[in-house]
């Protein structure tokens, strides 16, 4: 059986062993540090150069955090306004969808030339956007969609207004739809506040991506390493936040779901 | 005798066609036990809904000689707010109508009370079973004071001893609050151990079949279900029905 700390363990163990294994496969079989850097030089390169990779991993976090919030507020009220009128959402979802469709590198381009490029950063935000906000909005028009109609019922017969039954109703009542859409927006406002710098790399947007554009371009394969690692680390921050929130606003809610007969 | 509300030549088509309910006219006294009785899909549920005005009918019209009165509404499941407690569920009415959450909270309790759920005030739908849940929703229906109480075959879904229970709950309840009740069932035994007067409608598109005066005396009891006129009154409704029903 694994015990808790056995499960926290093992795990941390396998990273070093894997770690010592690539430091010494590295320099057994000498492998030039421009394909396969040992993890001792990602290590120096964190040492040397962090302050400026922190720089542009705080870049990079800004516009995904930016777009993320963007992709929450915009997407759950396009729902609400699809939700209370057929005509909207019959008018307004093909364009979201075309959207969501379109590749966002292909957009870019375009994007960055309305823009201007001395104002990239905020066409990579726009573009972080577009990602983000779709599954945002899919979720939140589903979980309204599923409000249960005799409770709808109850509230017209009470006389509830528009807000009333949006707060006390139908948000409420969509959160766990929500919630996971929100959550695949967190890791896609990531992916594309990335995919964006990358399309828009012109030395004007200085976050992560650029980063590793520059340092491929340079052969520097151990900051590219180190610049990923961050990167990763963004995304499994992010991943653990929502969920820590989806938990905090749910578990009592559904419960612990083995007691759910 | 005053009453509540009148039913004038009530039709209702929906848009697809299907014609639920014809020419049903009717007056309901005030604080009398109604009882709307027929086989499934007879148009029962859409009187409760035209009665409420969550429909409009196609023809015929809903009177209310007094004014609106207050309505109180309960369907054929609990219909809680999962993610809210008992106690939250039954301030809903009072909270929407804008009374402050304090006096809103105070007055759910009680409601909780009258009910025989004090003890269940924080608890979630999912901690309750599915009596005490119909409980929670009979609480929030009486929780506003209503004159009229619609019912949509409430206790369908119950096991036979819940259901027995929560009708002599509501014969109680009646008889304290003195709102009159408009109760949608199949059960032609509910039917004639609750009302006062049944109304029997026929399979869709509904049409009344007969209005019917409970010979049964009052106050009911267990006991009453004894009595042979008890089993008449049955016996004579379900001539009617199975007389005229023919799906």
């Amino acid at each position: 059986m694994l015990t808790p700390l056995l499960r926290v363990i093992l795990p941390i163990l396998l990273c070093v062993g894997l770690l010592g294994c690539w430091e010494w496969s590295v320099a057994y079989w000498s492998i030039p540090s421009f394909v396969l850097p040992p993890p001792s030089a990602i290590l120096a390169v964190f040492i040397s150069d962090g302050v400026s990779l922190l720089h542009s991993a705080w870049i990079t976090l800004g516009t995904t955090l930016m777009a993320f919030v963007l992709a929450v507020i915009s997407g759950v009220a396009l729902a609400v306004l699809f939700a209370s009128s057929r005509l909207a959402e019959a008018l307004l979802s093909p364009y979201a969808v075309t959207l969501q469709v379109t590749p966002v590198v292909a957009i870019a381009p375009l994007i960055l030339v309305w823009v201007g490029l001395d104002r990239a950063w905020l066409a990579v935000l726009i573009l972080a956007w577009i990602v983000a906000f779709f599954p945002v909005l899919a979720s939140a028009t589903a979980g309204l969609k599923a409000v249960d109609p005799n409770l709808r019922d109850l509230f017209r017969l009470y006389h509830a207004g528009f807000w009333q039954t949006l707060r006390r109703l139908q948000i409420p009542s969509s959160l766990p739809y929500l919630l996971s859409g929100i959550k695949t927006a967190g890791g896609l406002a990531l992916v594309g506040a990335v995919v964006a710098e990358f399309a828009a790399a012109s030395g004007n947007t200085s976050g992560l991506a650029w980063r590793i554009l520059e340092a491929g371009n340079r052969l520097q394969i151990a900051k590219m390493f180190a610049a990923l690692l961050l990167l990763a680390l963004m995304g499994i921050v992010i991943y653990a936040i929502l969920s820590v929130i989806e938990w905090l606003l749910l578990h009592r809610w559904h419960g612990d779901r083995r007691n759910n007969s | 005798m005053s009453h509540d509300l009148r039913l004038e030549r009530l039709a209702k088509t929906f848009p697809n066609g299907t014609a639920a309910l014809h020419d049903l006219s009717a007056e309901i006294d005030s604080g009398a036990f109604f009882s709307l009785l027929g086989s499934s899909g007879c148009g029962k549920s859409t009187v409760l809904r035209l009665i409420a005005g969550l429909d409009v009918p196609t023809h015929g019209r809903v009177v209310w000689p007094q004014g609106l009165a207050r309505l109180g509404f309960i369907f054929q499941e609990p219909t809680l707010m999962a993610w809210a407690s008992a106690i939250c569920n039954v301030a809903l009415p009072l909270e929407l109508a804008g009374v402050p959450v304090r006096d809103a909270r105070a007055r759910a309790a009680e409601a909780l009370a009258q009910v025989g759920l004090s003890g269940f005030t924080t608890a979630l739908p999912r901690e309750l079973s599915g009596g005490m849940q119909m409980r929670v929703s009979i609480a929030r229906a009486l929780v506003a004071q209503p004159q009229v109480l619609l019912m949509d075959e409430p206790f369908a879904a119950l096991d036979e001893l819940t259901r027995g229970r929560l009708n002599d709950d509501l014969l109680r309840l009646w008889s304290e609050c003195r709102f009159s009740v408009i109760f949608v069932t199949h059960s032609v035994f509910e039917a004639v151990y609750l009302s006062q007067r049944i109304l029997i409608l026929s399979a869709r598109p509904g049409r009344l079949l007969a209005d019917i005066q409970n010979p049964v005396p009052s106050p009911r009891t267990p006991e009453v279900r004894l009595l042979p006129v008890f089993n008449a009154t049955a016996r004579d409704i379900l001539a009617i029905l199975e007389d005229r029903v023919t799906c």
